[in-house]
């Protein structure tokens, strides 16, 4: 006498979740209800609803809704036990923070997506922080402003400027040595390319440099404690181009040429000023900083002018 | 007529003509066209003390009469011409370039129909050459034909043009309907078919050499002579001007060609001078470019001593082409190549470059970053200037404002909202180049103003002291010589104070000071105020302690005025090409 062993599915409610976990191992993207209901046919949709609330509080399940319907996926049980001991406020925040991903979150734009009085967000904040799960940190942009992140996250460029900010501080000395070293090292191209007096077409294209080459001058420079990208070079290239002092052209290059960015190539090269410093600055008058107010006649005039007296002096 | 050019223009004419002349021309300026009648009343001078100042501007080519609002009938109005006035600060740039180009001859040539507005050419060359003889060594004289043949050059290369012919009848104040003036408005020189023509005279002599002994009777025998000596050359009314345009397209070259040299090199700065050369007189004054030129025709021209081969021509010629300035454009492919040279673009380019140096001195380097940013990127929003410029922002902030306050920087404004709220505007920096180039022009013209005045403070006040200096000398001197105690002799020493005394020392270490400066500075432009320098080192400096001061001022008017004709023929090319 073969006992048929019927299982009998018991409606025990910690199977069912833990049938219900099982199915969300099984499809890591997550299951919907109807998923649930195929697999355990008997349960009843009260038992179902109970068992999903449960793994829900618990902190086991993610509640997540798509195009069509509602998803249950497995939490990680890393970040499950994270939050374990916070309530469900906590948790919704702690989730918008992590959505935000590594450019952060504003706490006025937390309370709009938590609608959540501002008082229990900061509160909330407080003890998320002290915890140590989020940290906040000061954008470049706006000083007052501060951003809330993963702990763990590195923030983002926009965020603290890039290469140029250290501790929200614009390191200006930094910036100009790396200008005065491209400048140098464009004259310098530039002027072997002259001494070289060969045909002016070849003189002119060998004093040009890309902008892949100066930047692996710099790096190799080896005077930036932090990476440089090809895009700072090219800022502080713009930079020596406002001052004057050097042009640049773009040709069309082959793509998968060094230095090459959607098949173009930006070209640098140091010129000269076409006109020497003009006759009007040669004068006291040109740089007076009390020009407006100078009257034949008054306080300040032609005739008393110090400025003039020294210059004559000297 | 802005405040500042009223002021420089009173300056000048005060300068060159006088007084009484200052006055006339400044109401002139002032009220527009005046009859003369009204330009009595207002100056308050006797009539015919205004009929010899206007006829010294007319003369110069600074005023113009014509017949008035009430027709031919009514009395004649006088109008004076600003601009003429203004030239004058730059007649020793004028007298330079005529030395440069045609020599010691040309040079006095030039100098001397400048000096009296308008000559006739046998007058001219009767002049010259007595002046060229003087400086030659003993026995030597100039011949006239030397003096005609420079002043037929010049005429050639249009530097010196005829004056137009005046109305035929000038109405008087009685005024005579029935014979109308023949030309009812001053005509351009231009216009006149002869301009360029020279006409034939019979000259022939060498210049006389002036004799100090017998300086009065020469003089009148001289003078008796020229009146004769007139009537015999066959050029009467036919006066001659300097035809300031010409100049003036010929600094103007000069200075694209030196920009040339700086950016790229002295080759390429010779083949622009090639181009500019050929088309010196198929260009209208005017235009925005030169005619073009083939390939061949600018090889062929090449001076010879340029021995460069024709493709390296090309390749020069196309790598002008491409040069971001764009000196130079490609207008065609024939002939190996069309080329024009871009004469408002360049001349647009040199007046940026001007701006941007004013600011560079004046502000920073920093500040000029900004500037030339704004100049390229049009409109932007602060924080996207710091982000361009790599200026902390701070920083960037103080340094926009100042720049605003100065006017060289303008702030547009543009609402989101209907009502202008300040939260929701986009304000946006921007550099508008042609009034700034306007409001730097007049700060030259105030700047060339205070110097003139310094000048002639300097030279009144050390007058005075030397003076001074030089009558105590002459009292001490008298009472040594008549052998007085020397209890008299420091009384009259300490006529002189300490202060003065020390003014003295002081004006004498100017001396040194400014001479060996200026004549380092000069060198490369000898005027007439450097050839002053040459003449004051042999005598002794302390007679001269003003001169030379004056010589240092003169100097820097002149590069001021440089700065002048760089922006005044890129606001004139503006208005040209509208």
């Amino acid at each position: 006498m073969t006992e048929v062993k019927v299982k009998k599915e018991s409606t025990d409610p910690v199977d069912i979740e833990n049938r219900i976990k099982e199915l969300c191992q099984q499809f890591p993207h997550g299951i919907t209800d109807q998923v649930i209901q195929n697999d355990m046919p008997h349960v009843e949709a009260q038992q179902r609803a109970t068992a999903i609330n449960r793994l829900l509080s618990v902190g086991q399940l993610d509640l997540l809704r798509n195009s069509s319907g509602l998803l249950y996926r497995l939490k990680d049980t890393q970040s499950a036990s994270k939050v374990k001991g916070s309530d469900n406020q906590e948790k919704l925040v702690y989730q918008i923070i992590e959505d935000a991903g590594n450019k952060g979150i504003w706490s006025r734009d937390i309370r709009y997506k938590s609608n959540l009085p501002l008082t229990e967000i900061n509160k909330i904040l407080k003890n998320l922080e002290s915890k140590k799960l989020i940290k906040a940190v000061k954008s470049v942009a706006a000083s007052k402003k501060k951003v809330y992140m993963l702990y763990n996250l590195q923030p983002d460029r926009s965020v603290t400027g890039g290469a140029w900010y250290s501790d929200q501080d614009f390191e200006s000395e930094f910036v100009e040595a790396l200008n005065q070293q491209c400048f140098k090292f464009l004259q310098s191209k530039a002027e072997t390319a002259r001494d070289s007096k060969q045909s002016p077409m070849v003189q002119r294209n060998s004093s040009f440099a890309t902008s892949h080459e100066v930047w692996k001058y710099i790096c190799e420079l080896g005077i930036s404690k932090v990476d440089l990208s090809m895009e700072d070079i090219e800022t502080i290239l713009n930079t020596l181009i406002f001052d004057g002092k050097v042009e640049m052209t773009i040709i069309a290059a082959k793509e998968g040429t060094v230095g090459s960015v959607d098949g173009q190539m930006k070209l640098y090269r140091g010129v000269n000023p076409i006109i020497q410093p003009t006759g009007l600055v040669k004068t006291p008058c040109g740089l007076c900083p009390v020009f407006d107010d100078c009257h034949e006649g008054g306080e300040i005039s032609p005739s008393n002018c110090v400025y003039m007296a020294e210059w004559l002096d000297f | 007529m802005t405040a500042q050019e009223v002021r420089l223009c009173g300056l000048l004419l005060q300068e060159h003509f006088g007084d009484v002349v200052e006055n006339v021309g400044t109401h002139l300026i002032r009220n527009g066209v005046l009859t003369l009648r009204a330009l009595a009343h207002e100056t308050k001078l006797a009539l015919d003390l205004v009929k010899k100042s206007l006829c010294v501007l007319v003369q110069h080519g600074m005023c113009t009469f014509g017949p008035g609002r009430r027709g031919p009938a009514g009395p004649v109005e006088y109008h004076i011409n600003c601009e003429h006035i203004l030239h004058m600060l730059r007649y020793p740039r004028y007298i330079y370039t005529a030395k440069s180009l045609y020599g010691d001859t040309g040079e006095l040539i030039v100098e001397e129909i400048l000096q009296r507005g308008q000559m006739t050419m046998s007058s001219t060359v009767k002049t010259v050459a007595d002046r060229l003889t003087h400086n030659m060594p003993e026995g030597q004289s100039m011949d006239y034909n030397e003096v005609v043949s420079a002043f037929s050059r010049l005429v050639e290369t249009h530097f010196l043009q005829r004056c137009p012919p005046m109305a035929s009848a000038e109405s008087s104040g009685t005024g005579s309907a029935e014979t109308p003036p023949a030309v009812t408005q001053p005509s351009n020189p231009e216009s006149h078919p002869d301009c360029y023509k020279l006409p034939y005279i019979s000259l022939s002599g060498h210049g006389k050499r002036r004799r100090s002994s017998e300086d009065g009777e020469a003089d009148q025998r001289a003078a008796k002579k020229a009146k004769t000596d007139s009537s015999e050359c066959g050029d009467e009314g036919i006066h001659w001007q300097v035809n300031f345009e010409r100049f003036h397209l010929h600094f103007r070259d000069q200075a694209i060609i030196s920009a040339v040299s700086c950016k790229l090199d002295q080759t390429s700065g010779e083949i622009v001078r090639t181009m500019l050369r050929m088309s010196e007189v198929t260009t209208s004054a005017n235009a925005a470019f030169t005619q073009a030129l083939s390939a061949n025709e600018i090889f062929r021209a090449l001076p010879s001593n340029y021995n460069i081969a024709r493709p390296i021509l090309d390749q020069y010629l196309t790598l002008l082409v491409d040069d971001p300035m764009e000196f130079v454009g490609k207008a065609g492919d024939s002939g190996g190549g069309m080329f024009v040279v871009n004469l408002h673009r360049a001349l647009a380019n040199l007046a940026r470059a001007t701006l941007e140096s004013v600011v560079q001195e004046r502000f920073g380097s920093r500040s000029a970053r900004i500037f030339r940013l704004l100049l390229r990127k049009r409109h932007l929003e602060q924080k996207q200037v710091e982000d361009f410029a790599m200026i902390p922002a701070k920083e960037a902030k103080e340094m926009l404002y100042t720049l605003l306050s100065e006017n060289l920087v303008q702030l547009q404004e543009i609402p989101k909202t209907p009502d202008h709220a300040p939260s929701r505007t986009f304000y946006l920096y921007t550099v508008n180049q042609l009034p700034t180039a306007r409001l730097l022009l007049q700060h030259c013209y105030k700047t060339v103003g205070n110097l003139i005045e310094r000048r002639l403070y300097e030279t009144k006040e050390n007058k005075r002291l030397l003076e001074k200096s030089q009558r105590i000398e002459a009292i001490l001197a008298s009472l040594q010589a008549t052998g007085a105690e020397a209890t008299q002799l420091t009384e009259v020493e300490e006529m002189i104070t300490a202060p003065e005394r020390q003014q003295l020392e002081s004006l004498r270490h100017h001396i040194n000071n400014a001479c060996l400066r200026t004549c380092g500075v000069n060198r490369s432009k000898p005027t007439r105020t450097c050839k002053l320098l040459t003449e004051m080192a042999v005598e002794p400096p302390r007679a001269q302690t003003s001169d030379l001061l004056a010589v240092r001022l003169d100097s820097s008017e002149n590069q001021v005025d440089e700065t002048i004709f760089l922006l005044e023929s890129y606001i004139n090319s503006t208005q040209a090409s509208r």
